[in-house]
């Protein structure tokens, strides 16, 4: 398999948009009570999603039944797709502590799922040889945070919410919302067994109903429940959501490190909007990761062979030469910020939380503590509509309120056009981003607005090959190939398709799905497109701008431990 | 019918696992536990037995430490009815005290049916089935691939070298189960949930020293390099040469 697709014909202008298939509503979306399911189960509350969202909010929902005294036993399941825990949670990560600290009052930080404190940070401004030291931006401080792996954040709070009685569902993929006119009324799961042709095998099991009076959809970025929903009830918001592509590895390094590293320039082309991270979670234990916004320009950018190339760096090698690289991931960042938000977050029986609502700053690189906040808000609120015997968009609302009042909405306001800045590239919005620190984000005193990355045009230019990387080497360099193995994927390679791609995709657009998709699904074969679908690692990235990523059977995709 | 099936928590065969720092036991941090895989096809088979009697009880012990209990809930969440744990503290002991540890806890509990995985993935001994059964005084089949019981004993067909061997024992016994015995079921949602209910029953135990003592542990050695002989039908001869002459495989 080609990594980058080998540029033969690879040539004139794509516009994703035009080949992307619509969101596939009448799978997404179903009647309550529509036929084709097997066992039935009636919830208080249904959390789509074991990530720092949905655990916060499951936690927090069974702390307050139990501060009730007992008079409020609540029945709360979390789904989660993943085979285990934190199996699909991947994240930089550096987290700052203050939700942790709200959701445990009685613990100290110490007792956190946290690997260390930040003590030393640097910013790199990268050329092909050279890494430059320059200021810190000051949306970027660290000081006060913690360096940590989503991974375990969620397998810990996965115990204190069991801990509670919280049920978790792991392996149990939501696949549709249960309808009962404009009222969320539960979800279906994803069926298991199925082979190719989606005939049931021995091992089959019917999908599960799961009604509740609120749905909490907590799936995470780019989830397809939230966006199903959104669409289906026409919530807006001011600017389209956009995203970034996320690759990320860890390495098991002969050279210690003691400090959180950013660059930002190279390997990058200028009109590409990203940079990188390298944190040690332990001294000789370091995550290493490049995201690149997805409104990117070059059609055959590749994120996942320019993180192959950025490690040649001497920044990078001098560190991890000698090293082993043991675990592998992708993910999208929803990175659009304030503007991007939907109007509402909340619905007749329905809240979204965390990344799926698009709650993440960029110009901190945060979003863990925003995802834990607003599971607790939604808790809190969702709380106060069961007692009351009340769940209607009105009583929900509440969810919205505390949000739009909390520190969340603060933080994302005041940078709400920095990211945006950047689609003139880099040097532009470098400079307009800083403004925008010196005003407290008061500059440009007017919404940025984007298109959405399907809408950007990508052009193929002859010669210049961002993506083209050196052959992998087996030890600083990987494949594609090389990354789906470390990411744990073992998907069964007999299950339906999950991936809906539209029709008559041209070369040029398959072209752009071979060099986007980091995990090497999409590959061109003598110019048709073909999709290897058990490769897939759930990153997202090319639902955003092309095919679209349907819930599988539960435990597929990849197998994180540490990311 | 009263079943009582043997388990065990090993670590995820997906697992890289090391070696921690005293040489003899694995680093247990990041390692994902599960149940042991050929336990399942004896927890399954423990299910279809009581499912086709329509009545009976099935209950799952496993030695192994505090978070055992998780293993055991996978157990109750496929459908067995209670869960035993033969609580440790550090390290599994040696098979026979594993084996004398369950017998003491099976002696009185009237079972029809023993039934083990026919080994644990991570230590691969084959041993605490057919000790159990010699300290019980019960008959023993092991490696059972395929099973039916009627009017009081059973049939049992073990896959050996070229054949069949087909076995019948009278009941209770202890059998231990093999790949291909069945098609195990993954936890229903309601299994999940019930689950969580079930009674579980947690007992301090405090094996003896036993009489193997595990000097050191050590990964296998790196693959090597494969090697490309040539291509075409010129390599034949090359490649015939080498399998004689290095790999001494004809």
């Amino acid at each position: 398999m080609a990594d980058s697709g080998n540029g033969k014909g690879e040539t004139g202008k794509v516009i994703p948009a035009q080949y992307q298939p619509p969101l596939p509503l009448d799978k997404l979306l179903l009647p309550v009570g529509a036929p084709g399911a097997g066992d039935r189960m009636e919830l208080d509350v249904v959390i789509v999603g074991a990530g720092p969202a949905g655990l916060a909010c499951a936690i927090a929902l069974a702390q307050l039944a139990q501060r009730s005294g007992g008079r409020t036993a609540l029945n709360i399941g979390v789904l989660e797709k993943a085979g285990a825990l934190g199996e699909h949670s991947l994240s930089g990560a550096v987290v700052n502590p203050r939700a942790l600290r709200e959701l445990f009052p009685e613990l100290e930080d110490r007792e956190f799922p946290f690997r260390a404190p930040v003590t030393k940070e640097a910013v790199h401004l990268l050329t092909a040889h050279r890494a430059p030291r320059i200021p810190i931006p000051p949306t970027m401080h660290n000081a006060g945070n913690y360096i940590a792996s989503l991974c375990e954040i969620v397998r810990w709070l996965g115990e204190k919410a069991e801990a509670l009685g919280v049920n978790l569902f792991t392996g149990f993929p939501a696949a549709s919302l249960l309808m009962q006119g404009a009222r969320v009324a539960g979800v279906r799961t994803a069926a298991t067994g199925l082979d190719r042709d989606g005939q049931p095998l021995a091992s089959h099991q019917a999908p599960n109903d799961i009604v509740a009076k609120v749905t909490v959809l907590a799936e995470g970025t780019r989830g397809m429940l939230a966006q199903a929903y959104l669409e289906w009830q026409q919530v807006g918001a001011e600017n389209p959501q956009i995203f970034a592509l996320g690759v990320k590895e860890i390495w098991e390094t002969k050279q210690p490190l003691d400090s959180i590293v950013h660059t930002l320039g190279w390997p990058l082309p200028r009109d590409a909007f990203g940079g990188s991270f390298m944190y040690p979670l332990e001294p000789r234990l370091v995550a290493l990761g490049l995201v690149v916004g997805l409104d990117y320009r070059d059609a055959t950018l590749d994120v996942h062979a320019l993180l192959q190339r950025m490690k040649l760096h001497p920044l990078f090698r001098r560190r991890l030469e000698g090293g082993e690289m043991v675990e592998w991931g992708a993910k999208t960042i929803p990175e659009g910020g304030y503007y991007s938000i939907p109007a509402r977050r909340s619905g007749e029986g329905v809240a979204i939380l965390g990344d799926s609502a698009g709650l993440v700053d960029v110009p901190s690189l945060k979003g863990i503590h925003y995802a834990i906040q607003s599971g607790m808000f939604a808790a809190r609120a969702i709380f106060g509509a069961l007692i009351a015997g009340d769940t209607s968009a009105a009583r929900l609302a509440e969810y919205d309120r505390l949000v739009n009042e909390s520190f969340i909405m603060k933080d994302l306001y005041r940078t709400r056009n920095m990211r945006l800045a950047f689609k003139d590239g880099f040097f532009v919005g470098g400079a307009k981003a800083a403004l925008m620190s010196l005003t407290g984000g008061r500059f440009p005193g007017r919404r940025i607005g984007v298109e959405p990355d399907a809408k950007v045009e990508r052009r193929f230019t002859p010669g210049l090959r961002p993506g083209s990387v050196v052959p992998p080497d087996g030890k600083l360099t990987f494949s594609k190939v090389d990354g789906v193995f470390k990411s744990g994927n073992a998907t069964r390679d007999t299950i339906p398709a999950h991936l809906v791609v539209g029709k008559d995709v041209t070369p040029e657009a398959a072209a752009f799905y071979a060099h986007l998709c980091p995990a090497g699904v999409y590959e061109v074969v003598d110019g048709m497109l073909r999709a290897n679908a058990p490769n897939c690692v759930d990153c997202k990235a090319t639902d955003v701008v092309g095919p679209r990523w349907t819930p599988r059977e539960g435990g597929s995709g990849p197998k994180y431990k540490r990311m | 019918m009263k079943i009582a099936v043997c388990i065990k928590r090993v670590p995820d065969s997906e697992t890289r696992v090391k070696i921690a720092a005293d040489g003899k036991s694995l680093d247990e941090a990041g390692v994902k536990f599960i149940l042991n895989p050929y336990d399942e096809f004896a927890v399954e088979e423990a299910l279809r037995l009581k499912e086709k009697a329509g009545t009976g009880e099935v209950v799952v012990i496993a030695l192994g430490p505090p978070a055992a209990q998780e293993t055991i809930r996978t157990a109750l969440a496929m459908g067995a009815d209670r869960g035993v744990l033969l609580q440790i503290q550090g390290l599994h002991p040696d098979g026979l005290e594993t084996a004398k540890a369950l017998a003491a806890e099976l002696r009185d509990a009237a079972c029809d049916l023993i039934l083990f995985g026919k080994m644990a993935i991570d230590d691969y001994n084959h041993q605490v089935g057919p000790m159990v059964a010699e300290l019980l005084d019960l008959p023993c089949v092991t490696t059972v691939a395929h099973l039916e019981i009627a009017g009081g004993k059973g049939t049992a067909e073990r896959e050996i070298e070229g054949g069949v061997e087909v076995v019948e024992f009278p009941l209770p016994a202890v059998l231990t189960t093999d790949k291909g015995l069945n098609e195990p079921r993954y936890p229903a949602l309601k299994g999940i949930m019930a689950a969580k209910k079930k009674p579980l029953d947690v007992k301090p135990t405090a094996p003896g020293p036993g009489a193997l003592e595990i000097l050191s542990l050590t990964p296998p050695p790196e693959r090597q390099a494969g090697k490309i002989v040539g291509e075409g039908s010129a390599a034949v001869s090359e490649l015939v040469r080498l399998l004689r002459e290095e790999a001494k495989v004809l």
